[in-house]
């Protein structure tokens, strides 16, 4: 199935896409969006600088339509999600979105209800565009560099002002093999203070939940669930989350879930492997004293 | 000014997963319904700028005529009109086709809001699609909308940071939940009002569905008991967890 990526550059998102696109072609052909290295691995590379979606979106139409592609492959990211709808649209393509799974057959699956439910739906006509859910898939390991032919850009009706990133200290939370989340329950943005020192001893990120994300106690970016960051570590500490189905929906892939709740009832302890029912601040100083105390 | 948001009633998102049950691939019809997670954001969105350039706040939405009561808390919200379509598709086209009809009925739209994705189909996709159907420019995962020297500027989360982007075309924004976009409560006064306001229905357009066969909808098994570990003592709580850890090679 003639196949094309469409993603900026970024070694983990291009990792995943090539890794899903392997399920229906050798060879892939490639998107790249943004500024840096362009990895090998790919049959026709394009590249433009530009990253708004909006600003792109003729471009691809006259690329699909001239490549006769029959799988458009992207990722389920701001960038991603700017491009594949409107895509799909003008194209009047089938669109999945979010797939977390792919099977023989041409068989995908994806979340329902906060992934309270799993859909399966099996692709009946291309071409068809898909969005795959971040950390959902291995990643390749894509190495070497590409020649990149200039993908040539029509009108633009976005104008990017600025692009501010957020510093998040320490290990990103996609690529953490710990992280410690706080939810609402922890009470207050200055106690996210116990949670990093917690982090930084085990090496790991910090998490939020939607709760805490909502209260302004941390950016965005540090959010863990459906629409914020998937995360897939090996332990997951969830501190005082109550465990709504669209924050447990971005742990799915967490190999061990820790609780700390003072509610015995909160629902994370369904999902969780080790729970302590307890006040956090009484749990997290002792999980630090003794995390010294073994010198770690 | 014509802002328009489209607002989609779900069933009770809160549910927990222990307590969900499917009938024929859905949500069982007992659990409560909503305004999506991210429409009320999109909702509070269009108040702000309601309120902020004397605009006009028209709240859209495809679906039961059961919904309308649900519905009428975008009007307590600060809504001035709702239209409704009825129809019970969970096409994406089906759902798009059908909201172009009812904004284009409203004639001269500045822009259109809708939440990042509703809280059912977890697609995200609607927004995009509406967009490309009119014509207007697609924005996703935006906190907040202002009007700077007659050109609209959206400040876009993405997954290191914010974009603060300059449209120069009409557009359909998808928004997300920000502390600044928190939907306030309504005063007893406009939910009161808000009962009596009519409520303009449409009757779907007939449009073909997207070409993907639906096999099945399961509720995920999760096969995981917690151990409860003891807290008598925090500090003994926190030496056997980790050595948990570490015995089942986690740490």
């Amino acid at each position: 199935m003639k196949t094309l990526i469409i993603e900026i550059i970024d070694a983990a998102r291009l990792g995943e896409l090539y890794t899903v696109s392997k399920f229906f072609t050798d060879t892939p052909d490639l998107v790249a969006l943004g500024e840096g290295d362009i990895p090998s691995g790919f049959g026709k590379v394009f590249h433009t600088d530009e990253i708004l979606g909006a600003n792109i979106l003729n471009a691809l139409l006259d690329l699909i339509k001239d490549e006769r592609y029959e799988l458009i492959l992207l990722s389920s990211s701001t960038e991603g999600n700017s491009i594949a709808s409107p895509l799909a649209s003008f194209l009047s393509l089938p669109i999945i979105s979010e797939v977390i799974g792919i099977e023989k057959d041409f068989i995908v699956k994806k979340p329902l209800y906060g992934g309270k439910a799993l859909v399966t739906y099996k692709i009946k006509k291309t071409p068809i565009i898909i969005t795959i859910r971040r950390n959902s898939f291995e990643r390749e390991d894509l190495k070497g560099s590409s020649n990149t032919i200039p993908l040539e850009l029509k009108d633009k009706p976005l104008e990017l002002l600025a692009e501010k990133e957020e510093k998040v200290e320490g290990v990103p939370l996609e690529e953490a093999d710990i992280i410690v989340t706080g939810g609402r329950g922890i009470g207050a943005p200055e106690n996210f203070k116990m949670l990093r020192e917690l982090a930084d001893l085990l090496k790991g990120a910090v998490g939020a939940s939607r709760g805490a994300v909502d209260e302004g106690w941390v950016p965005p970016q540090m959010q863990v669930g459906q629409t914020g960051k998937i995360v897939a570590p090996n332990v997951y500490f969830a501190i005082g989350v109550s465990g709504a189905s669209q924050h447990l929906a971005g742990i799915t892939n967490a190999k061990c879930v820790v609780a700390i709740n003072i509610d015995e009832e909160a629902n994370i302890f369904k999902r969780a492997n080790f729970g302590i029912v307890s006040d956090y601040r009484k749990i997290v100083p002792a999980l630090i004293d003794v995390l010294r105390e073994e010198g770690i | 000014m014509n802002i328009v948001v489209c607002a989609k009633v779900v069933p009770d998102y809160e549910v927990p997963a222990s307590d969900f049950e499917l009938v024929n691939g859905r949500a069982h019809k007992r659990f409560t319904r909503m305004i999506g997670l991210y429409d009320e954001n999109a909702v509070e969105v269009g108040v702000q700028l309601k309120e902020k350039y004397n605009g006009n706040l028209i709240i859209i939405s495809y679906g039961r005529e059961e919904d309308i009561p649900i519905l009428r808390k975008a009007i307590a919200m600060g809504g001035d009109k709702l239209i409704i379509i009825i129809g019970n598709s969970d096409d994406p086209y089906i759902i798009s086709e059908n909201l172009k009809m009812g904004i284009e009925r409203i004639g001269d739209v500045d822009f259109v809001l809708a939440g990042r994705q509703s809280a059912d189909m977890d697609r995200g996709i609607v927004p995009g699609i509406l967009a490309g159907m009119l014509n207007y420019t697609f924005v996703p995962q935006v906190t907040q909308i202002e009007l700077i020297n007659g050109l609209w500027k959206a400040i876009q989360v993405t997954e290191k940071g914010i974009r603060e982007i300059k449209v120069s075309k009409k557009a359909v924004f998808s928004i997300t939940d920000d502390p600044g976009n928190i939907p306030r409560i309504p005063p007893v006064r406009r939910i009161l009002a808000a009962k009596k306001m009519p409520v303009e229905k449409l009757n779907e357009i007939q449009v073909p569905p997207m070409q993907i066969e639906e096999i099945s909808v399961d509720i995920p098994k999760i096969e995981i008991e917690c151990e409860f570990l003891s807290v008598e003592d925090p500090k003994e709580a926190a030496r056997a967890l980790l050595n948990r850890l570490k015995e089942e090679r986690y740490l």
